[in-house]
This record gives structure tokens, C-alpha cells and sequence, in this order.
């Protein structure tokens, strides 16, 4: 068939990508699965713990694995469906090689199929290689025969038909009323709103007054909650039910009926999506060829601030800043990442404020001080995650236009410097917000309050600097989006780095911190060694951050220098 | 103005550019010709600094690029044969930022903007993002942005890419006044008529070698084909003449 055809060139393509890693390049995806083996195996222990743990409630373990499975399922289902909006966006409307398969004589029917497919394959594989422990876990509990694993895949295989297929349908009907790039910005902020609020949304029920004994409900109650997971109308309550009855011998359903809805509705709604894609899918993917225009205000209040803004510095490095202001401020991915940057410091701020110091059986001074400290490692990391997003892309948003750069006399050494300033002090501020904010609600010491500010003060020069210089080695001009710049491999080695050099510092000021706390409360005076051993891990963080100061850019910037293309 | 000596580019066992001399006056405009894959773009990305020569050195303006590239690149103007801009930029926008990077101020941009907005049709489009442009304007937005520092060379690939006939016919006209003004243009161009009609001189490169070298009257006397257009002199160095034979490849059966 035509359709096998046409996604052949996607197999071929993976297969050139595959066969043509060698030598330093085997690292990079052998670093990615081990991470994904880490990942799955630990998935794997969770539930087969979890799952371990309902058999030994009597009456109740079958009930509880049932309602995981359900749940298990329901989640599948939600992010397949919205994995297959995004993807299909892409593969029906966006993909570059949409324009020759066009002009090619091929039916509409045809084309659905071959890209309903690759949408398939693209949005769900990883559910599938992350379900597949969950799947493991349950057989091994259960002791189950291979019908069991032929079972789920049969199950699954309409399973994703339909997600894709709704997935699919819902991207048609949306590009038919909107067009097809402003589709995928709207769709990823409201994703990206929708994730921030359950994320607030569950920080602010506070599940931790779930363990507290005063606060449980009635079993009753319990009992009614877990139901409002499954809804015989949903294809994830007819994949479980098709599931229980092998798992379970007692279990009693009628498996084959669901076995039977599964597939007429997949086969249905592929019958569906044939019929919409006839009448929505050209006309859509047509408006989407056509340019949009948007005028933009010129004397805006965002303008002239950035004119007060960049005053002070020399012509070319003051364009380079109002550049990059208006490149960031005008990318609606850059906003969403905004908001996930803003939820998630206001739920770190929110968990030092209650904090339960007074229901503690050791002295609060302690703790506040302790907890001041950590904390000082806490922010780092939450700073290191906002550098992942920000910073690191930095480079790499110049995109292909990075010639511009390259062949103007604007050296790449200020350029870097530039793109390490112009992170530097909004990073600084978020990290001084972060430390003096957690350190009054702690109502740590001053000296604690001096000390973490001191502290992270200069990390972040380090944190900063590991972002750009890291960002510079592994940099990624051709992106579609700046959302996908930290996902390789470069933004993982950053938070490794990065962690590190928190993990160093905070490790290395531990003792020197800890010998002041007690001689203070013990109303000792200090030994005398002490300040020799002060000298000696001031001096280790000195190079430490030294170190990661001057080298990423170093390195950064001789990596730039000798890259080819572009141009 | 232009100095190329013993230029070499090797990308692993590929010699894409071989020992490459080529001298070029100031006020000409000089055509590079060449199939594809002969080295053009090589060599064009080795004058501008994008890629570091294997050997030999490219002298601008009595200045090495790989000595003092920021001086270099102060005198030059590119236009590549791809536009990748900043596409969440207006046109005056970036027009502001390259003329920012060679250290002009809004204030004294603004009237040469405006100007060339107007003379490469732009002018209505100049607070619209560069997302939303065609290629062909993306093109002359480039084109604009490599005159907006009064270069006094200019190094082009395939410059008339993606415009139209009135479009080609104003870069055709630019780059002749620019010239008159002293102006050095290094052009690469596979649209043999725009060579034929602008270049002072033409090389024709192949394999990464110059092959030919000097004005329309003394490459058609090398192969001897006099009154005869760039097209058959360039086909007939090139070994393009064999194409015919090769026509006969194409003739499929019809289903």
C-alpha cells in the first residue's frame, strides 16, 4: 500500500540516524537509554512494590489494583489524546515534507492514513515503553501466562487507534476555525496554564494532611472517591475491564464485550476520521501554507522602557539587548515558561511559610538554621532549573540567523559576555528573592540571612556562567521551538554540572557552619583551628566557582569560533 | 581589494576548495561561476569568516580575515544565499540591530532605513515580523541590510534568489551605482545573464579549481567560441555539454 510507502522514508531516516553514530556520538543516546533504563526499572519497583503492598491487605489488594489499573489507564488516555493534538499538528499540518507528498498523485484518504500512522507512532511510543513496566509489574504480582502480555497488546493496539484518531479529529476541527501556527501557541500555553494550576492546585490541597490520622474520612468516602475514576464510557474503563478478569480469577466481568468495544470504536472513529479529513483536512492544511501578518505597536510602554533600560551601555551592545528583549518577550513559548518559572517559586516560597516548626520535638532554633541552610542548596537547584530554560538556550536562540552574528563585527567573545550579563541579573534577583524570602519565613539568624545571600549571591555567577558556556558548546541553532533547547543532551550535562558545583559548595560550607551553630548555643568560643578550616573550604568554593566561572565560556567560546556553517 | 591566495578547504577527505588565487580590484564587480558543488559557497563562507581556511589566507582591504576579523568584517556586507533572520523582529526593527552592531544610533539610522525600506519595496512592511515575510522579502531585506554600513565591499551568494524580475532588475541597478561609487562587489550567482550583464570579470570554478578567469571577451577567446553567450562557454568548460546525451535518461515510460 501507498501509505507504507510514505512512512518507509520515516524508517529509513531512522535507520541512517541509528547506523551513523560512531565513535564519541555513542555516548550521547547510551547516556539517554541508561537514563530511560533507570527510569523504567524504577517504575518498574514502584508499582511492583505498590502492588505487593495491596495483596497484603486482605479483601481490599484486588479492589485497589483494579482501581490502579484504572487509573493507570485513564492517565494513558488523557496524554495520549493530548499528545496527539500536539503531535498531529505537526505531521498534518506543519511537516516540511507535506508540500511534495501534495504534488504527489495521492488520494486524501491515502494521505490520512499514512500520516494517522506516523502521528501513532510518534505521539505514543513512549507511553508504550513507560506502560510496559506498569504492564511487568502486574504480571509478575499476579503470576500471569503470556496470554496476559498478548492480551495487553491487543488491547492496546486500538487503544491508541482511538486516541490518536480523537487526538487527530480534534487538530482538524481546531486548524478549521484557527490557523495552524497560532493553534500550536495557544495550544502549548493552555497546556502549560493547565499543568501550572493542577500543580498549584495539588501543592495548595496539601496532600501531606492526608497522613494525618485526625483528618482521614470514612471508607465510605474513600470508596466514592476512587469510583470517580472510571467512567464506563471512556475506551480507558473498557481496556481495564478487558484486562481485570486474567489478572484476577475472581474477577467478574465480561472482558470479550469490551474487548469487542475497543476495536468497533477504533475501527469507527478510523471510519470518522476518514470522512472529516475529507472534508476539513486540505482546506485546513492550505490556510495553514498562508502568512500572517501582525502589526506591532512602535511607541509601546514595552519599547521605551527597554530604551531606558539599555541607556547606559554602548551602541552595538545595547541593540544586542533590545534584540534579544523583544526575540524573548514576543515568544509565546518563552511566556508559558514564564508562568511554570513563577508557579513553581511560589509553591517553594509557600512550603517554607508552613512549615511546622512548632510541632516539632527538636528545638526550632536548630531547625530554622538547618533548613536555612539546605535551603541554600534547594535554591540553587530551583535556580539551576530556571537557568535550564533560560539561560542554556541563550546561544542557541540566535537560531540560523546566528550568521547575522558571525560574520558582523560584533566579536564572539562580547557577545557571550553579553548573553552572560543579560542573565546574570535577573537570575541574581530571583536568587536573592528566593533566600531572603525563605529566610524570613524561616526566621533564620542574620547572620544565616547574611551568609545564604553571600552565598548564593556567587553561585549564581557560576550557575550563570555554566548556562551560556554549556549552552555555547552543546548549542542547537536549528530548533522549531525554544522549549525543546535544554532537552538534549547539552541541558542535561548542564544540570549535572550545575548541580555539582551546588553540591560542592553547600557540602564544603556545612561544617564551618555547623561548629558556629553549636559554639553558639552552647556559648562556647570558637576554636582556633576553626578558622583555619574556614579558610580552607572558603578558598575550595573559591575555585570551585572560579572554575565553573571561567571555563564553560572559555570553552563556550572556542566552540563558537570554530563552528562551521551557518551562513 | 579582494585577495584570495593558495586558498584550500578540505572537509575530511573532500578537497572542496584547492588552492584558490584569485585578485580582485576595487570598484569591480567580479562573477564567480561554477556548477553546483564546485566550492562557491566555500569559498564565499571563508571570506566572510563563517569557515577558517585549511590553508592559504583571504586578504580584504590590505587585512588578514583570520588576523583581524573584526576589522575585516567592519568593511564587508553579505547577503547569503539563504535568508534565516530574526524572525521575531519587524524589518525597521532589524534594520536598527545590524546598523547597532556597526555602531550607529537610532537617530542616525533613521533616515538611511527609511531610504532603503523604500528603494527595495519594504516600505509598507517595515512594522510587520520578519516571520510573515516571503522569501523574496526576506532577500531584499538582506540586501538592505548589507548596504546600511556603507560597505565597501560586498560579497554575495546568488543574489537575486527568490525576487522577482523587477526585483532583480533594482539589485541589478544597486549593485552597478554602488560600483560607481567604488564599491568592490564578489558575486556568486548561477544566473549566467545577471553574470553576462554586471561582472567586470568572471571565474569559473570546478572541483574547487579555477578553471577560467577573465573578462566575457577573453574567456570566449580561451574556448574559442566568440558571439557566443556565457551560457555555452560556461557549459562547454564545465563539461555541461554532455547534458544532451543525458536527456534520453529522462525519457520513462508513461503510465
Amino acid at each position: 500500500m501507498i501509505f507504507f510507502l510514505l512512512l518507509h522514508s520515516h524508517v529509513l531516516s531512522l535507520k541512517h540516524r541509528v547506523t551513523s553514530f560512531h565513535g564519541k556520538e555513542v555516548i550521547k543516546p547510551l547516556i539517554f537509554f541508561l537514563i530511560g533504563l533507570v527510569f523504567w526499572t524504577g517504575t518498574f519497583i514502584i508499582f511492583y512494590r505498590v502492588l505487593g503492598y495491596f495483596q497484603s491487605i486482605e479483601s481490599l489488594g484486588d479492589f485497589l489494583a483494579a482501581k490502579l489499573l484504572s487509573m493507570v489507564f485513564l492517565v494513558f488516555f488523557s496524554f495520549l489524546i493530548f499528545s496527539n493534538i500536539i503531535t498531529s499538528l505537526s505531521t498534518f499540518y506543519l511537516s516540511q515534507d507535506l508540500q511534495l507528498i501534495f504534488s504527489l498523485p495521492l488520494s486524501l484518504s491515502e494521505i490520512f492514513f499514512a500520516r494517522l500512522v506516523d502521528t501513532i507512532l510518534k505521539s505514543s511510543w513512549m507511553v508504550l515503553v513507560f506502560g510496559l513496566p506498569v504492564f511487568l509489574a502486574y504480571g509478575t504480582i499476579y503470576h500471569v501466562s503470556f496470554f496476559f502480555y498478548g492480551l495487553c497488546l491487543l488491547v492496546f493496539i486500538p487503544f491508541l487507534m482511538i486516541a490518536s484518531s480523537v487526538g487527530v479529529i480534534i487538530t482538524m476541527t481546531l486548524i478549521h476555525f484557527f490557523p495552524a501556527h497560532r493553534t500550536k501557541d495557544v495550544l502549548f500555553v493552555l497546556s502549560i496554564i493547565f499543568l501550572v494550576f493542577l500543580f498549584l492546585l495539588f501543592r495548595f490541597l496539601k496532600p501531606e494532611s492526608l497522613v494525618d490520622p485526625e483528618r482521614f474520612a470514612s471508607l465510605l468516602d474513600y470508596f466514592a472517591a476512587m469510583r470517580s475514576f472510571s467512567s464506563p464510557a471512556l475506551p480507558s474503563f473498557w481496556a481495564t475491564e478487558c484486562l481485570l478478569p486474567s489478572l484476577q480469577s475472581s474477577y467478574k466481568g465480561s472482558s470479550f464485550f469490551y474487548f469487542l468495544m475497543l476495536w468497533i470504536t477504533s475501527l469507527g472513529l478510523l471510519v470518522t476520521g476518514n470522512q472529516v479529513a475529507a472534508r476539513l483536512y486540505f482546506h485546513g492544511w492550505s490556510k495553514s501554507q498562508e502568512s500572517r501578518r501582525l502589526r506591532l505597536s512602535q511607541s509601546s510602554f514595552f519599547n521605551r522602557t527597554i530604551d531606558v533600560l539599555v541607556w547606559p551601555f554602548s551602541t552595538p551592545t545595547r541593540v544586542m539587548i533590545e534584540k534579544d528583549l523583544k526575540v524573548f518577550f514576543r515568544d509565546t513559548t518563552q511566556w508559558s515558561q514564564l508562568l511554570l518559572l513563577l508557579s513553581l517559586v511560589i509553591v517553594y516560597l509557600y512550603n517554607f511559610k508552613v512549615l511546622p516548626f512548632d510541632k516539632s520535638p527538636i528545638p526550632s532554633f536548630y531547625l530554622q538554621n538547618l533548613f536555612s541552610f539546605l535551603n541554600l542548596g534547594l535554591a540553587g537547584f530551583v535556580l539551576a532549573a530556571i537557568a535550564v530554560r533560560f539561560v542554556f538556550p541563550a546561544v542557541s536562540m540566535e537560531g540560523e540567523a546566528f550568521w547575522i552574528m558571525r560574520t558582523s563585527p560584533f566579536s564572539l567573545k562580547k557577545f557571550l559576555m553579553n548573553k552572560f550579563w543579560m542573565s546574570l541579573i535577573p537570575l541574581v534577583v530571583v536568587a536573592e528573592i528566593l533566600t531572603v524570602m525563605t529566610n524570613y519565613f524561616l526566621k533564620a539568624t542574620l547572620f544565616m540571612m547574611i551568609f545564604s545571600s553571600i552565598t548564593i549571591f556567587f553561585m549564581t555567577f557560576g550557575i550563570t556562567s555554566l548556562g551560556v558556556g554549556m549552552g555555547a558548546i552543546y548549542p542547537k541553532f536549528k530548533h522549531t521551538s525554544s522549549a525543546e533547547i535544554p532537552t538534549g543532551f547539552g541541558g542535561l550535562l548542564y544540570m549535572m554540572y550545575a548541580m555539582g558545583l551546588i553540591g560542592l559548595t553547600v557540602v564544603l560550607e556545612a561544617r564551618p557552619v555547623y561548629i558556629l551553630f553549636t559554639s553558639h548555643a552552647q556559648h562556647t568560643n570558637l576554636p582556633l583551628w576553626f578558622y583555619g578550616e574556614l579558610g580552607i573550604a572558603l578558598f575550595f568554593i573559591g575555585v570551585i566557582n572560579i572554575v565553573a566561572l571561567v571555563l564553560p565560556m572559555r570553552y563556550g567560546l572556542k566552540n563558537l569560533s570554530s563552528l562551521e556553517g551557518l551562513g | 581589494m579582494i585577495e584570495l591566495i593558495n586558498l584550500t578547504k578540505k572537509f575530511a577527505t573532500l578537497t572542496a576548495v584547492d588552492n584558490l588565487n584569485l585578485k580582485i580590484n576595487a570598484g569591480e564587480i567580479f562573477g564567480f561561476l561554477g556548477p553546483n558543488g564546485a566550492g562557491k559557497t566555500t569559498t564565499i563562507k571563508m571570506m566572510v569568516g563563517l569557515l577558517k581556511p585549511t590553508v592559504g589566507k583571504v586578504i580584504i582591504g590590505g587585512r588578514d580575515i583570520s588576523k583581524e576579523p573584526l576589522e575585516v568584517k567592519k568593511i564587508i556586507g553579505y547577503i547569503p544565499d539563504r535568508s534565516f533572520l530574526y524572525e521575531k523582529l519587524t524589518a525597521r526593527e532589524f534594520l536598527q540591530f545590524v546598523a547597532g552592531i556597526y555602531g550607529f544610533t537610532k537617530k542616525e539610522c533613521s533616515d538611511k532605513i527609511n531610504s532603503l525600506l523604500r528603494l527595495f519595496g519594504l516600505e509598507e512592511w517595515g512594522d510587520e515580523l520578519i516571520e510573515s515575510f516571503s522569501h523574496g522579502m526576506r532577500q531584499r531585506l538582506v540586501l538592505s541590510s548589507a548596504l546600511i554600513h556603507n560597505p565597501k565591499v560586498i560579497i554575495v551568494d546568488e543574489p537575486v534568489v527568490g525576487l522577482d524580475p523587477k526585483g532583480s532588475r533594482l539589485v541589478k541597478t544597486v549593485f552597478k551605482n554602488l560600483t560607481h561609487a567604488g564599491v568592490t562587489i564578489f558575486l556568486s550567482t548561477h544566473v549566467l545573464e545577471i553574470a553576462e550583464e554586471l561582472c567586470d570579470r568572471i571565474a569559473i570554478i570546478q572541483e574547487g579549481k579555477v578553471i577560467a578567469l577573465g573578462t566575457m571577451d577573453e574567456l570566449q577567446n580561451k574556448v574559442n567560441c566568440k558571439d557566443q553567450g556565457l551560457e555555452s562557454l560556461f557549459l562547454r568548460l564545465t563539461g555541461g555539454e554532455e547534458v544532451s546525451e543525458s536527456i534520453d535518461a529522462l525519457k520513462l515510460p508513461v503510465r
